[in-house]
């Protein structure tokens, strides 16, 4: 029986997922496309933050270059189908990456953290300034979404059927998260976690540290790309403050606080967590600010390794046992 | 004289008046993140608040001078309180949890400032004897931005009094190099840290008082003034009150001069300077490497 437990799971797990336009209607279906996509965002982030030990203030550039790249090229060319503009989006953000890598592998804590705030603060102001190419304030807007098709097989809508949509980011969503997932098991995930604990041992130890911290870089920066696509199509507009803003790049980061640093399920749950407050907030209250600083003053003041971490402890009080006590997670 | 010349000195003095109430944003800023490595992203939002405060005691006495003493310390005691029930309790967790802090703060505030006074711009009038312009050598000179750039040099110089010729402030310069000796040698660094964030906080708020008659109190002013601030911080390197002050002047320099002749872009040329210096020099102009 125990062997079929993590089967059974994923079968409910992915009936649950397959059951939400329907069961939720279409606004907390909006609402949990959102969420996806910023789960992706956050969880992207943390390969950098969580498990090499690299913190950026600015991954909201990578976010920005897929949710614009995706919208030029649908924009731009026509008869683009919905697959090449995604990759498109991707491809820029891994250009991108690829670009800034050589600059900032060499660094580490603030100094990387801070190239990043003005890598963004460039790219915002750029955005903003250059109207002819990305709208200014605007953004781009309206641009056309294609359905998405397999030649001579299916053809689904997409532009005005949000369950379509919703499908459609709910697999690629899921199969970034698998990836990244799949990414962090690896041998090379576990050279990362040594980066991140002692570089200059991974360094003896034969590793290449550089060259591992740009393979992570660019991968981290593709899947936030791939986030930021998908954001771009299901607003149907990707604008400076919408994907490139200062906030844009603090959510994931707060996520992952909120969820818990270094583990792989933390900044899930902590967009989630993110996701029902702001949700309850705006409902109740105009004064989401407000709400928002208590949020993080509360959560830093009697929860600081996140949800995860008050789950840990709580666990270890109610059912002591040496399987608690082995929590090696520590914060970078 | 012509007005070309006319032209060049008018912006070269708004421009080293803006660069000069930067860097009383920035030193603050920067003496905090040399001593404990805190990101203190509320900074911004005390000169706002203190602008505010500034606003709301000119508009109930009418009295400028009074408002420009008393409105940075009300804001420094609220810094202050900050520091020690707040910021000290999250100091052992590390940097992240500093940077959640301090945001939330920063949050918090902004939210309050809202509730308080409004969306709105509030003007705030700058007393008549600042007024208008003063002639010398056949320029006028806007009395205003004089005034700002002796008030920046008085409190600089008062910061460099207490900073090199005071006991306080051999204690601050040690814990800039190294917190953790300073303490080891029986000097209590959270005493002395929560002395200097409320100096810097007080500075802050001189500037947010000083500059509010220009460009007026509005909730948009932290973000605003606070991220030129944050950039002078990291472009002239963390821990570096000489590259916070050349690269405050340059950035005032830079942007008054740049909306003249480039209007659109000029804050593309700030920013762009900042990538510019980050890519050559990493740590900032005058930064150490860490490590």
């Amino acid at each position: 029986m125990k062997k079929f437990l993590p089967a059974i799971g994923w079968v409910v797990l992915l009936g649950a997922l397959a059951a939400v336009p329907a069961a939720l209607g279409p606004y907390y279906t909006n609402l949990f496309v959102n969420f996806a996509i910023f789960a992706v965002f956050s969880v992207s982030l943390n390969l950098l933050l969580g498990f090499t030990g690299l913190f950026s203030f600015g991954h909201a550039i990578f976010f920005g270059a897929g949710g614009y790249g995706t919208a030029l090229t649908l924009k731009h060319i026509s008869g683009m189908s919905l697959l090449p503009a995604l990759g498109a989006g991707v491809m820029a953000a891994v250009v991108l990456a690829l670009i800034l890598c050589p600059i900032v592998v060499r660094l580490s804590g603030t100094a990387f953290a801070m190239l990043h705030l003005a890598f963004a603060q460039v790219m915002y102001v750029l955005a903003l300034k250059l109207r002819g190419i990305t709208g200014g304030e605007d953004g781009i807007g309206n641009f056309p979404i294609p359905p998405f098709t397999i030649p001579g097989l299916v053809s689904f809508p997409m532009k005005d059927s949000p369950q379509n949509f919703y499908y459609f980011a709910i697999i690629i969503l899921g199969v970034s998260l698998w990836l990244m997932w799949f990414f962090t098991k690896t041998p090379f995930g576990q050279v990362q976690l040594g980066i991140r604990e002692n570089a200059k041992r991974v360094d003896y130890l034969g590793f290449k540290v550089p060259q591992s911290k740009a393979v992570i870089y660019v991968a981290s920066a593709a899947f936030a790309g791939v986030a930021g696509s998908i954001y771009g199509l299901f607003h149907n507009l990707v604008s400076a403050d919408g994907a490139l803003g200062v906030l844009v790049s603090f959510a994931p980061i707060i996520n992952i606080m909120l969820g818990g640093i270094g583990s792989f399920l933390g900044p899930v749950l902590g967009t989630a967590i993110f996701q029902i407050i702001e949700e309850l907030v705006s409902r109740f209250t105009d004064k989401v600010e407000l709400v928002m600083g208590l949020t993080f003053v509360l959560v830093i003041m009697y929860a600081p390794m996140g949800m995860l971490g008050v789950m840990r402890m709580l666990k270890q009080k109610w059912f002591p046992g040496p399987a608690a006590g082995n929590a090696t997670q520590k914060t970078p | 004289m012509d007005p070309i010349t006319a032209m060049y000195v008018a912006q070269g003095i708004h421009g080293l008046a803006y660069g000069m109430v930067l860097f009383l944003i920035a030193s603050g800023l920067n003496v905090i993140f040399g001593m404990m490595g805190v990101l203190n992203l509320a900074h911004a939002s005390f000169f706002m608040l203190s602008a505010y405060l500034g606003f709301q005691f000119v508009s109930l006495t009418g009295n400028f001078w009074m408002a420009l003493l008393l409105a940075p310390v009300a804001t420094a005691i609220c810094g202050v309180l900050m520091e020690r029930f707040l910021l000290r309790k999250v100091h052992a967790f590390g940097h992240m949890g500093e940077l959640i802090l301090t945001l939330g703060v920063a949050q918090i505030v902004l939210a309050g400032v809202k509730s308080i006074w409004g969306s709105e711009s509030l003007p705030l009038k700058m007393p008549p004897i600042l007024e208008g312009q003063v002639a010398w050598a056949g320029l006028n000179y806007p009395v205003y931005r004089l005034f700002i750039i002796g008030l920046a040099l008085v409190v600089m110089a008062i910061m460099a009094l207490l900073l090199y010729k005071t006991r306080l402030g051999k204690i601050v310069r040690a814990a800039v190099s190294d917190a953790g000796m300073v303490n080891a040698l029986g000097i209590n660094i959270p005493l002395v840290f929560m002395a200097v964030f409320g100096i810097g906080i007080w500075m802050a708020g001189i500037a947010g008082v000083a500059i509010a008659p220009i460009l007026t109190v509005f909730p948009g002013l932290a973000d605003q003034v606070g991220m030129d601030a944050f950039i002078v911080v990291v472009t002239g390197g963390f821990g570096s009150l000489t590259g916070a002050f050349i690269v405050s002047i340059i950035f005032g320099l830079l942007s008054s001069y740049g909306v003249q002749f480039f209007s659109q872009f000029a804050p593309v040329l700030i920013v762009g300077f900042m990538a510019i210096i980050l890519v050559i020099r990493p740590h900032g102009l005058f930064g150490a490497r860490e490590g």
